[in-house]
């Protein structure tokens, strides 16, 4: 069986974030950088799948500058077999159209029986790329599962809906699933699979021999919304939190008049 | 008269004494010496590490460990009947020689007695005395552990043979001496440097001679038996206590006090990290349970034990000494427990007491670095979501690393990466970087810097955690990935001092980054205050204060920091009332060992325990020197509900608001 994981390296969402002097994405001064978490249950599921079919050839795909390839070894150190590094200093400003197409170039003739990626990255958020690979590759792509199972060819998992329902959804491979929270639990890698993951490989191709497609969208401008009103905290003993409330309510309600 | 007396009298001192004798003797030793090689063959299962080094240091910290019995009698009753048993015991051995010197050897073979005049006096008085304080001693201890045992203390059935043997080795030696006095000394004046005889010989006096001389020669060669029987009994009975408690003192840990083996993470060949296994285990870590005699001193002081967690320090050595001699190839972590192993705050409270100078942390470490480094494991979620915190942010507590020197904007101190020129650099540590708590406290330090002239410098979002917490846990990986970042960056900077406000920074820094590289002056703020006290530099108001102290872990055991922070209290003008558990018998506050990072889920809180502790002392303020204890302080003083009574705060809160305004 041969898997594809497909993920993304995204900031750390307790940085504090800033905007570009272009205005069209965030500045990348003072991020520390982490697998996308959608990424992180792909590549547990990837690698749970690997270890139940046993016979499994399992490869981690990644778009962007050489930095990325920090998290690649994360994920072989979680599981992988391989790495395929496609290097692209300006992957910021490719949209989920383009990457899919680099996705699909690659996996075209690699025969892969299942692609996992994450549902969306925490950074852009678009959610778009994997149901796209699904679509270029001309195979069923199931989105957000919070369940997966797999037996004799058949992948039967679960999706989450909207108000606490899910769907259970059966599909034959191939087949490109896109991993929600709730999936599984990420694990730690172990200090021997950290080593032999420094000596697996990991193979970088340049964007350029698999773009094929043309973008189709642009970001105009990002933004932070503008800050309508702000909370308050209160701090002290219960006396004199209750006297600052009354005082609150006092001067800015008319609750107490 | 000359004051002597006939050695092998009644017995006789031919060949059908001396062979039979000498031929019980040498089997006894060859008995002796084989059941010792036998277990030293289960020693050698584990790996080797280098305790033989420096022999004459280590032989007079055997020597004089013995012969003080200086652990044995930290705890005060039970120590000091042993250490008079075994002083009584050792006399008791000593005349013994005395008696085969003269008798079998120098009056033999040179015709010479040496047992004789004044000698023979001190002799006799001497072995008659140490003799009854063995039998007094040896029946507090029977009647304390068969009649009033305390809590927790094991009787096995070689507790039984140890008492009963011992007790007849005794009796049958005073039935002799009676014996042979009643004939040979009733009346003369001799008798009077044998008091005890002396009774033995009025009791059994009536006899009449025939009876006295049958019974003497039939005693002597029952107690003959009766030691030869305990020769023969050590080793494999806790009378091996003698060779392998003694020789554990030869093999003591010459420290730095608690370091951690590090694990060589560019040896590619390594395929193993940590033990699950007594193969994986040093040779030490199984000579350590035949070490333990079970007087459950750790047990006793270990906060885990006592707060309802699986957790006995005593348990786990026996356990692993157990594995060892019955079943070498069980998986050690499920034999002792993930919980149990989980559970210890390596607060060394138990090493510290130990009278046999066993290592339990670093056996608990070494399990522990299995789990995680081999399987991924940890005691709960929280702990793996804080350790990727770690590999992320360079904190513990997930906040964006960047924003770690933020605290320090509006103190007026600088990272390095602005000013180099500094006094000392000030590693802040995770939670004075980032806890708002403990800012406070962060903040109060600098300032009495300031005050005192002294220019620090921070690195500011240079900085990351110190690695301790995820070493304690295990995570050996993590730590040197952290260790060897903060070593670049501060040797970089060529600073001369650093000064930690956390026990657990300064430990690490101190100990275990010295395996790492760092070779600059490390101390602990508590001593750096107390320099700028001394010198004149910093002038504190003493004003009344009414307070307790806890000492933190790894300020107290683990670096025997004591006296500096009591000094401090006092510059400040505190009124300390210590609490009962104090100094080495510190009570952990529950955080040490990687447990900040984990949630107690079973039994009582530590925290809680040891705040309610500070409450008896009837202090209002409750004073540590470390930011976990803090932190666990203030949630223990909401659990138990006392904030009204007990207000937790860190030495250099009350000393910044005691600075004499010039």
């Amino acid at each position: 069986m041969k898997i594809l994981v497909c993920i993304k390296q995204v900031p750390d969402m307790e940085s504090k974030f800033k905007v570009d002097s272009d205005g069209t994405w965030y500045e990348k001064s003072d991020l520390v950088w982490r697998m996308n978490e959608y990424d992180e249950y792909a590549v547990e599921q990837a690698v749970q799948l690997k270890e139940q079919v046993k016979d499994a050839d399992l490869t981690v795909l990644c778009i962007g500058g050489d930095q990325v390839k920090e998290t690649m070894k994360k994920a072989l150190a979680m599981g992988c077999d391989r790495g395929v590094h496609i290097a692209d200093d300006d992957s910021n400003s490719k949209e989920p159209y383009e990457k899919a197409g680099i996705i699909a170039e690659y996996a075209r003739d690699k025969s892969f029986d299942l692609v996992f990626t994450g549902m969306q990255s925490q950074d852009k958020g678009s959610a778009q790329v994997g149901l796209l690979i699904a679509e270029f590759l001309d195979m069923p792509g199931v989105s957000t599962i919070v369940d997966f199972s797999y037996s004799d060819g058949v992948v039967s998992v679960k999706r989450e809906l909207e108000g606490g329902m899910k769907a259970c959804v059966t599909a034959r491979t191939p087949l490109t699933v896109t991993c929600q929270l709730g999936l599984n639990t990420v694990r730690y890698p172990t200090l021997p699979n950290i080593m032999k993951a420094k000596r697996k490989e990991l193979l970088s191709i340049p964007v350029e021999d698999l773009l094929k497609v043309e973008s189709r969208q642009e970001t105009a401008r990002i933004y932070f919304p503008e800050k309508k009103g702000t909370g308050l905290i209160l701090e002290g003993g219960v006396a004199e939190l209750a006297d600052k409330l009354i005082g609150i309510l006092k001067e800015k309600t008319t609750v107490l008049t | 008269m000359e004051f002597t007396r006939e050695i092998y009298w009644n017995v006789g001192h031919g060949v059908w004494t001396l062979v039979p004798m000498y031929l019980l003797v040498i089997g006894a030793f060859y008995l002796l010496i084989k059941g010792f090689m036998k277990r030293v063959a289960v020693y050698r299962q584990g790996l080797p590490l280098e305790r033989t080094d420096q022999p004459l240091a280590r032989i007079r910290g055997m020597v004089v460990n013995i012969l003080l019995q200086k652990k044995v009698i930290k705890v005060q009753w039970p120590g000091l009947f042993h250490g008079l048993f075994f002083w009584g015991f050792g006399l008791l051995f000593i005349g013994t020689l005395l008696i085969v010197i003269q008798a079998d050897f120098t009056d033999l073979i040179f015709g010479i007695k040496f047992l004789k005049g004044t000698f023979y006096k001190l002799f006799s008085i001497v072995l008659d005395v140490a003799g009854l304080v063995c039998v007094v001693m040896l029946g507090g201890l029977l009647i304390r552990r068969f009649f009033f045992p305390p809590e927790g203390l094991e009787t096995k059935k070689d507790d039984a043979i140890m008492h009963g043997l011992l007790f007849a080795i005794l009796i049958t030696g005073f039935i002799i001496e009676g014996a042979r006095m009643a004939v040979t000394e009733l009346g003369t004046s001799p008798a009077i440097w044998s008091p005890v005889g002396l009774v033995f010989a009025k009791t059994m006096s009536g006899m009449g001679e025939q009876v006295l001389l049958g019974v003497h020669k039939g005693t002597w060669w029952v107690h003959l038996l009766l030691v030869l029987v305990f020769f023969v009994l050590i080793p494999t009975t806790k009378f091996r206590h003698i060779f392998t408690t003694s020789g554990n003192y030869f093999f003591e840990d010459f420290g730095p006090k608690g370091k951690l083996v590090k694990i060589d993470l560019e040896d590619e060949e390594i395929e193993v990290f940590g033990a699950s296994a007594v193969k994986e285990m040093t040779w030490k870590d199984i000579f350590d349970a035949d070490a333990c005699t079970l007087c459950k001193r750790c047990q006793d002081r270990c906060p885990a034990y006592n707060t309802g967690k699986p957790l006995s320090p005593m348990k786990i050595v026996n356990q692993l000494g157990e594995a060892a001699f019955c079943d070498p190839e069980v998986n050690l972590i499920e034999l002792i427990g993930r919980d149990v192993l989980w559970s210890c705050t390596t607060c060394r409270a138990c090493q510290e007491i130990c009278p046999a100078s066993i290592e339990h942390i670093s056996k608990i470490v070494e399990l522990r670095r299995s789990m995680v480094l081999m399987e991924g494991e940890f005691p709960g979620e929280e702990v793996m979501t804080a350790m990727e915190a770690v590999e992320i942010n360079g904190n513990p507590l997930g906040i964006g690393y960047a924003g770690r020197g933020e605290w320090a904007e509006t103190s007026g101190i600088k990272t390095l990466a602005e000013d180099p020129e500094v006094d000392a650099l000030y590693f802040v540590g995770c939670y004075g970087s980032f806890d708002r708590r403990n800012i406070a406290v962060a903040k109060s330090f600098v300032t009495l810097c300031q005050a005192a002239g002294v220019k620090l410098g921070i690195l500011g979002k240079e900085e990351k955690c110190c690695g301790e917490p995820m070493r304690k846990m295990g995570n050996e990986y993590l730590y040197q990935s952290l260790a060897v970042e903060n070593i670049e960056r501060i040797q970089s900077y060529g600073i001369k001092t650093i000064v930690t406000s956390c026990p657990h920074c300064y430990n690490t820094l101190e100990k275990d980054y010295r395996d790492l590289g760092l070779d600059v002056e490390v101390v602990s703020y508590t001593l750096f205050l107390e320099d700028l006290i001394t010198s004149g530099k910093l002038k504190i108001n003493a004003e009344n204060l009414s307070c307790t102290y806890h000492d933190s872990c790894y300020l107290g055991r683990h670096n025997d920091i004591y006296d500096t922070p009591r000094a401090l209290i006092e510059a400040a003008g505190g009124a300390l009332v210590e609490m009962a558990k104090n100094r080495e018998e510190s009570f952990c506050c529950s955080a040490g060992g990687g447990r900040i990072m984990a949630e107690e889920k079973i039994g009582e809180r530590i925290n809680i325990a040891r705040v309610k502790m500070a409450v008896e002392t009837g202090a209002d303020v409750l004073l540590s020197n470390c930011p976990f204890c803090l932190t666990m302080f203030e949630d223990g003083v909401k659990g138990a509900e006392v904030e009204d009574q007990l207000q937790p705060r860190d030495i250099a809160e009350i000393l910044v608001e005691r600075i004499e305004k010039s």
